[in-house]
């Protein structure tokens, strides 16, 4: 038996990784002994950016900081900005904040479904969720007008009201995808060469998982049911029935795939909910001329729970037009650093792309 | 503010000020708590928050630049996760050979802040491990997240830039000609020179 | 740059026509516009009937991809993975970050113009161009190709000191080797 252990860089340029990202891997035989994050390949300095621009143009911005689920970004900015400036929002932009909010989660995760069956080698799996993903996509083009970056919900409420019969057409697709869902179990969790690679692999410890920072999907799949939409409530979060997904499983790559299993449809059932419940009025709380708009002295410290855990941002302002610090913190700063590199040792390298995207490794929210 | 709704803010206030003398404690709004505290008392303060109050779950370091008072804001957000409240705790330091205590044995996800602080605003952490190059590589300019570092003449510097069209027009200009209105003077500093 | 039709020959034109047919995508997503190919080229838009798809590594690969911005690491690499392909090869310049700096023309981090550091042979502008327009791009490049005028690796070979001069300018600690052809 050889000795001495080789090292292996995974990525940035491979197809198995989530994004642009390195993983230095030390391995011994086709083990991991010791695995090193390298990011910053997409580092845009979105931080330094926003204290050149003044608060709406720096919304438009803040959206691109994660590029599966933007919405997130949108929304914890806004709020951030209102809850600095002391601005109401009206209530039906609240509860359409919360349609998008679970849109873009359901899309999120279908991408989801795709990088994580891809890596295990089972390609149906990705052109179907892709595929169909592309009908919520339908729904944010023609609510905001782009496919991905929506730039729709700003500070004071969102950009535009909903337009006629698009209720109808939420809830078209929401029937479309919940019959959807029943195939995707079939062809995904009912695969046993998926159960076998999930089961067991990429264990955190429950005890641990806490003060390691775990967030989201993750610390849920370790029986933690925490989640900000229950813990620290946003927007409409508190009139809104739904769950979050207790299971007790193993908190490897299986459990968090039930949970994100469950949370679509507990997505689906919310933006029903919502459709059913939306009340008529204002949509907008309008902010003044955007050239003049400054925003009194302060900070905010602000969360959103996306689809891969906490989003946080804290944002401080000095009182003149532009952002003194707008810090962003997604949930891959610290799955895909700390987390990643203590998980992947003693797994094999076949399994390192697995594990990642069931964290939900997403770069450009470590770097920004 | 209602004293009955913040009934375990109050009592953390409390807590915190009986534990520690040199330290102001706000409740800011539900579920928030703020406390300034010295930099060299932050260790044992964050150890007593983890250990005594429950606070074990480290949400977030974010680094201020107050460039006019010449220091360092650093603002560390614990959760409870049970009570469910965030406890953000403020710590400053001097701007020039700026230092600040390594918290990586409390909580090890604090490494990769603390690694990205120095990088980006220059903040030593004594005995701090890993690589120097986090985001950046081979940054030779001052660290970039500083109120002082203009990115602007920077990228002037360092990359091309494609002229503009020559028939470009100020859309502000443009505007203003069209309405037949005067462009405001508020709005002046932004047109095009 | 330009060739007119009559200075292909016969062997050239039906080469050209062959390889207008296959474009293997160079799988790397060096930026936010990544997130417009697996739509591309899953299900409803199916680029693969159009004989775009998805190759590992560099040495099968025939388009290079450079989805929008480029922060200065990601450069080296992209730089190191287009040498590495082999010729001919194309350049798609991917959303407005490649044409001009888009959204990041005043980051510290990102290049702005593209075609200063490696040949571009088309651009799909947008922020995020849609999977239509990714189409679209592919199917100017195929025109460009089929009339021999996709011929920014040949650019790029007689140009290479003025290139590497500008990569230079910005990757300080130059660690690759230097391909000369």
């Amino acid at each position: 038996m050889r000795e001495e252990t080789t090292t292996l860089y995974l990525g940035p340029q491979h197809p198995g990784i989530t994004g642009n990202m390195m993983v230095k891997l030390q391995v011994r035989g086709d083990t991991v002994e010791k695995a090193e994050t390298h990011i910053g390949y997409l580092h845009r300095g979105f931080e330094k950016l926003m204290e050149r621009r003044n608060w709406l143009q720096s919304f438009t911005i803040v959206c691109r900081i994660c590029v599966p689920e933007p919405d997130p970004n949108e929304e914890n900015y806004a709020r951030g900005v209102e809850e600095i400036e002391g601005r109401e929002v009206p209530e039906r932009a609240k509860y359409i904040r919360v349609m998008v909010l679970e849109l873009a989660r359901l899309a999120s995760y279908m991408l989801w479904y795709g990088g994580q069956a891809g890596s295990a080698g089972l390609y149906t799996m990705g052109q179907w969720s892709v595929g169909d993903r592309n009908y919520i996509l339908d729904l944010f083009e023609e609510l905001t007008g782009g496919r991905v970056y929506h730039m729709y919900i700003w500070p004071g409420g969102v950009r535009r009201d909903l337009p006629e019969g698009f209720g109808d057409k939420v809830l078209k697709t929401m029937d479309y995808l919940e019959k959807r869902l029943d195939e995707y179990d079939r062809l995904l969790f009912d695969n046993s060469i998926f159960q076998k690679r999930a089961q067991g692999v990429g264990i955190i410890d429950p005890k641990k998982a806490i003060e390691w920072g775990v967030v989201g999907p993750p610390l849920r799949g370790c029986g933690i049911p925490s989640d900000v939409r229950k813990d620290d409530p946003y927007e409409v979060y508190d009139k809104l029935d739904f769950e979050v997904p207790n299971i007790d499983g193993n908190s490897d790559v299986w459990a968090r795939a039930l949970v994100r299993r469950q949370e679509m449809r507990e997505s689906i059932k919310i933006v029903r909910q919502v459709i059913e419940k939306m009340p008529s009025g204002e949509y907008y709380n309008k902010i003044p001329n955007p050239l003049k708009w400054s925003i009194p002295k302060g900070d905010a410290y602000v969360k959103t729970e996306s689809a891969r855990g906490e989003f946080a941002y804290y944002m401080v302002s000095d009182g003149s037009d532009k952002p003194r610090r707008v810090h962003v913190k997604g949930p891959a700063y610290v799955h895909g650093i700390t987390l990643l590199e203590n998980l992947l040792v003693g797994e094999n390298i076949a399994d390192v792309s697995f594990i990642m995207n069931s964290l939900g490794t997403c770069p450009p929210e470590m770097e920004r | 503010m209602e004293n009955k709704e913040l009934v375990l803010e109050n009592t953390l206030v409390q807590a915190l000020q009986e534990g520690f003398t040199r330290l102001e404690a706000t409740v800011k709004r539900k579920a928030r708590v703020e406390a300034k505290i010295d930099k060299d008392i932050l260790p044992s303060l964050l150890l007593f928050a983890k250990e005594k109050l429950g606070y074990n779950h480290l949400s977030h370091i974010g680094c201020v630049d107050w460039i006019e008072d010449g220091l360092f804001e650093i603002v560390y957000i614990l959760w409870h996760p049970t009570e469910k409240i965030n406890l953000l705790i403020k710590a400053s330091t001097e701007r020039e050979n700026a230092i600040m205590p390594n918290i990586d044995y409390i909580w090890r996800q604090a490494n990769t802040y603390e690694r990205e602080m120095r990088e980006m605003f220059g903040i030593e952490f004594p005995g701090l491990v890993g690589r120097k190059d986090f985001i950046l590589e081979d940054w030779q300019d001052i660290p970039p997240m500083r109120r002082d570092f203009d990115t602007e003449k920077y990228v002037n510097e360092h990359f091309f830039n494609r002229p503009g069209r020559e028939d470009a027009k100020d859309v502000r200009e443009q505007v203003a000609k069209r309405s037949g209105e005067d462009i405001p003077e508020f709005a002046k500093k932004y047109s095009r020179k | 740059m330009i060739n007119d039709k009559n200075s292909q020959g016969i062997v050239d034109i039906i080469a050209e026509y062959a390889r207008k047919q296959s474009l293997f995508i160079m799988a790397y997503g060096t930026g936010c516009g990544a997130i417009e190919i697996p739509p591309t080229l899953t299900s409803r838009y199916d680029a693969e009937r159009l004989g775009i798809r998805g190759a590992a590594t560099p040495r099968q690969a025939d388009v290079l991809l450079i989805t929008g911005y480029l922060a200065t690491k990601s450069l080296k690499r992209v730089i190191r993975v287009y040498e590495q392909m082999q010729a001919p090869k194309y350049v798609i310049g991917f959303g407005s970050c490649t044409i001009n700096g888009g959204m990041y023309w005043d980051s510290y981090n990102t290049i702005n113009l593209l075609d200063k550091y490696i040949p571009v042979d088309v651009y799909i502008n947008g922020c995020m161009p849609r999977p239509e327009a990714v189409i679209a791009g592919f199917e100017k490049l195929k025109e460009l190709i089929q009339s021999g005028n996709a011929l920014g690796w040949k650019k790029y070979e007689d140009n290479l000191e003025e290139y590497r001069e500008n990569q230079k300018k910005v990757i300080v600690n130059w660690q690759m080797p230097d391909y000369n052809w």
